[in-house]
């Protein structure tokens, strides 16, 4: 049944010949109607006298049957409620931003100007969640690809234990944020932490620190401690890409000489960029994110140092009740993800991936 | 499954109408749907007034089962909070039976998560009954809208009046009525020691003369020792934020505090740069892991005898008390901080009655309980502070609440704390919390001023 609703909704494309379209029906029912590209051709023998020769009635059917009006009730509905929940969501929200409102008031949408924007070039607060979110998105999302296309590329060597050290590797992904920086918090200190127990034994007792309190590390120790958590996406992502390269690749590349560090910068890593474009996506949206970690660690507070802008949204919104304020910090925050995804969808689309 | 065009295409054709006929019945169905909700959602946003209306009208037409219930959201989730809270809805179910109370807890340490939650309901016109809050300060974004009731007249009743401290009172009429019901009250202005590791160092507590006096009291256990000298916490700014207020007020006396948190920061620059340089002083004297731990594992460090003092509110106190073999003044004791021996600076909880009130009657029964000598007696000893009704039997608070609840009877002056609501709006409160956020990491005197300057 729901191959002939899709045959149906396709039918203007596929259905040009209806024995050629029957015959490929005959072996893939849905995949058929979508190679074919015969669009412009009428559909059955009556079809297509309309079509050629009463004008006026051809709009007519062609509009009764045209794709966009057919296929209408299954994209409509949903985005209908997309638009509406989503796009006007955010359009609300850069309509507040563009009032005064704060307290407990309502907002007033009687003069709009630009002054929450102009505020936030001037904020030292903002400057510094800025300059760290840049820092953070950077700096994580390489690390992360970087240690995640490590692992993955030694997990692929036909070790023993495969599974079990594929698991261990994703497990942190699978854990709540309040959970890992918990965890992370105990690692960090700096009397009984692990990490400075480590330094001490190892004899480095002087690169032990106050990781979380001193300025200079605590962002680089939040990015540590999120990379720890999200190698293991990156590493199944690439071990999936890793898995469609045919071994033969590896075998040519052995027979011409390649050293296996040449074998993976010249022949395998470029063929996964597909891997690392996703991946990256997935993390820097992420990145820009990263709120529970922050939150749960310092609170809305987390000082200058480790700022990130989607902590300063919540502290500017939620703990002063400056409602406009966060509502300017949040669209920064859209425009930042837009410029990410944008880009992405359009490299997508232009490569016929969407 | 194969398609048979030729054959069934007007079978083909009235299906296609049917999806066709349905599919756009569905879109305008749902189209008409959310066009409802984005009437309402607009009226809502865009107009407060017709907003509150429509809350109005439901409100009246599930009024008739509802009054009687009770809604309460508070944050007391934890341990002997949560047994004093149940202890407080005892003591009001005896007294009016026939309320039923819906309990809302909306936990996070302090508050952190009930402001979001209140706020977001009261914006769409739909508050509890009655909620936590601190009294003072941080009912401003409330009462600059109107959305408290006054309860001087139907709760504030002479009898109560004249049993509160007027410090306190007027905590809760901040906008010159009466808005709120204060039901305990915790010191903030405390100096814990663990009394062992202080006479290990040879030091006598109630001897130290001022801020300055505690810093040489802390070089001495540093040097004596190898405790801690104090077990102060910076992960979350707020204990640096309370102990530079008692380190102010132990400097420059109360009346400059009150001015201070009256916005008048820049006449005040040298004493407010002074007090910074001590509290960076302290610095030096803070657990090694300072930076990654709360305050009640600070707190620990204290009954382990690893640390000698600790500035915390008197809730600290509650952590004594379950700890094994502990003892008031045997093993542990408390001065007031240095130089604030006559200040009672105050951390209050109160209740409000929120405008719009889904049950009104019910509302005023429980603000009604929560001001009596019964209410306060049950809540306060199994909560750890004191009440502020001056006329409570002090028999069930043991010897430390006693002792505290003389000084607060005692006491010259009840300032408010910042770090607690009572004595800044909270927009000021957030900012002077990022500028101690920042402070913990720079100690950086310039920047906390002018920092604290452009706060207010």
């Amino acid at each position: 049944m729901s191959s002939r609703i899709f045959a149906a909704l396709t039918r203007d494309t596929g259905g040009s010949d209806s024995t050629e379209s029957d015959a490929a029906a005959e072996g893939d029912a849905a995949r058929s109607p979508a190679r074919t590209d015969g669009g412009a051709v009428a559909d059955g023998p009556g079809d297509a006298a309309a079509s050629t020769d009463a004008p006026s009635e051809s709009l007519r059917s062609r509009f009764r049957r045209s794709r966009f009006l057919e296929s209408l009730p299954f994209w409509g509905p949903p985005g209908l409620l997309v638009l509406f929940f989503v796009y006007g969501a955010i359009g609300w929200n850069f309509v507040i931003s563009l009032t005064g409102w704060e307290g407990l008031g309502s907002p007033d949408y009687s003069s709009l100007s630009t002054e929450m924007y102009t505020r936030l070039l001037t904020d030292a607060s903002f400057h510094a969640a800025f300059r760290n979110t840049l820092v953070l998105l950077l700096a994580f999302t390489v690390l992360s690809l970087v240690v995640g296309l490590l692992v993955a590329i030694l997990v692929d060597q036909k070790i023993r234990l495969e599974n079990t050290l594929r698991t261990i590797y994703l497990l942190p992904m699978s854990l709540s944020f309040v959970v890992t920086a918990i965890f992370w918090s105990w690692m960090y200190n700096p009397r009984i932490g692990l990490v400075n127990e480590v330094l001490r034994g190892v004899g480095l007792e002087s690169l032990t620190q106050a990781w979380l309190s001193d300025p200079q590390f605590k962002l680089a120790a939040i990015i540590f401690a999120l990379m720890w958590q999200f190698s293991g996406y990156c590493m199944v992502v690439y071990l999936a890409g890793l898995r469609a390269i045919p071994d033969a690749q590896y075998e040519a590349a052995r027979i011409d000489g390649a050293s296996t560090v040449r074998l993976y910068w010249r022949v395998i890593v470029p063929q996964l960029r597909a891997s690392t474009m996703s991946a990256t996506v997935v993390l820097v949206v992420f990145a820009l994110k990263a709120f529970d970690f922050l939150f749960v660690l310092f609170g809305v507070n987390p000082g200058q140092s480790a700022d990130i802008l989607s902590v300063m949204m919540y502290r500017v919104a939620f703990d002063r009740i400056q409602w406009a304020y966060g509502s300017a910090v949040a669209m920064v925050l859209f425009a930042m993800a837009l410029g990410v995804i944008g880009p992405y969808l359009f490299v997508q689309y232009r490569r016929g991936e969407l | 499954m194969s398609r048979d065009n030729s054959a069934d295409s007007e079978n083909r054709l009235t299906r296609r109408h049917y999806v066709a006929g349905a599919g756009t019945l569905a879109t305008v169905g749902i189209a008409g749907c959310s066009g409802g909700g984005d009437g309402s959602d607009g009226s809502d946003g865009s107009d407060g007034s017709d907003g509150s209306d429509g809350s109005d009208g439901s409100d009246g037409s599930d009024g008739g089962d509802s009054s009687a219930e009770l809604e309460i959201v508070h944050w007391w989730t934890a341990g002997g909070e949560q047994d004093a809270y149940q202890a407080l809805l005892d003591g009001f179910r005896e007294e009016h039976p026939d309320v039923e109370i819906v309990d809302n807890p909306a936990p996070g340490g302090a508050g952190s998560a009930i402001d979001t939650v209140i706020q977001n309901r009261v914006i769409d016109g739909n508050p509890p009954s009655t909620f936590q809050i601190w009294p003072g300060q941080a009912l401003t974004p409330y009462t600059d809208e109107g959305l408290l009731q006054d309860i001087g007249d139907s709760v504030w009743d002479e009898e109560m009046r004249s049993a509160y401290l007027d410090g306190v009172r007027d905590l809760a009429q901040p906008a010159g009525n009466l808005v709120a019901v204060p039901i305990n009250i915790h010191r903030l202005n405390n100096l814990f020691y663990n009394v062992s590791v202080v006479e290990d160092a040879g030091v006598d507590p109630s001897s130290i003369d001022g801020p300055q006096g505690l810093l040489d009291a802390m070089e001495t256990v540093a040097a004596e020792t190898d405790a801690t000298p104090m077990a102060h916490q910076t992960q979350a700014p707020w204990s640096s934020l309370q102990m530079w207020e008692s380190i102010f007020i132990g400097q420059q006396g109360a009346d400059d505090y009150q001015s201070l948190i009256g916005g008048d920061v820049e006449s005040l620059e040298s004493e407010v740069r002074n007090s910074l340089e001590t509290l960076a002083a302290y610095a030096d004297y803070y657990p090694e892991d300072a930076g990654s731990i709360s305050w009640d594992q600070g707190n620990n460090q204290v009954i382990e005898g690893d640390a000698a003092f600790l500035h915390q509110g008197d809730w600290a106190a509650g952590q004594y008390g379950s700890a094994d073999g502990f003892e008031f003044e045997s093993d542990w004791d408390m001065v007031p901080f240095p130089g604030t021996s006559g200040v009672y600076q105050s951390v209050i909880d109160s209740f409000v009655f929120p405008t719009n009130n889904p049950s009104p009657e019910a509302t005023e029964k429980f603000l009604n309980y929560a001001g009596t000598v019964d209410a306060q007696e049950r809540f306060n000893p199994i909560k750890g502070s004191i009440p502020p009704r001056t006329d409570v039997p002090m028999d069930e608070f043991g010897d430390f609440l006693s002792r505290q609840f003389e000084d607060f009877q005692n006491s010259n002056t009840q300032p408010p704390a910042i770090a607690h609501g009572t004595a800044v709006a909270p927009a000021i409160q957030s900012s002077l919390s990022e500028v101690f956020a920042n402070f913990n990491g720079s100690l950086d005197v310039d920047s906390a001023y002018e920092g604290i300057r452009d706060a207010f």
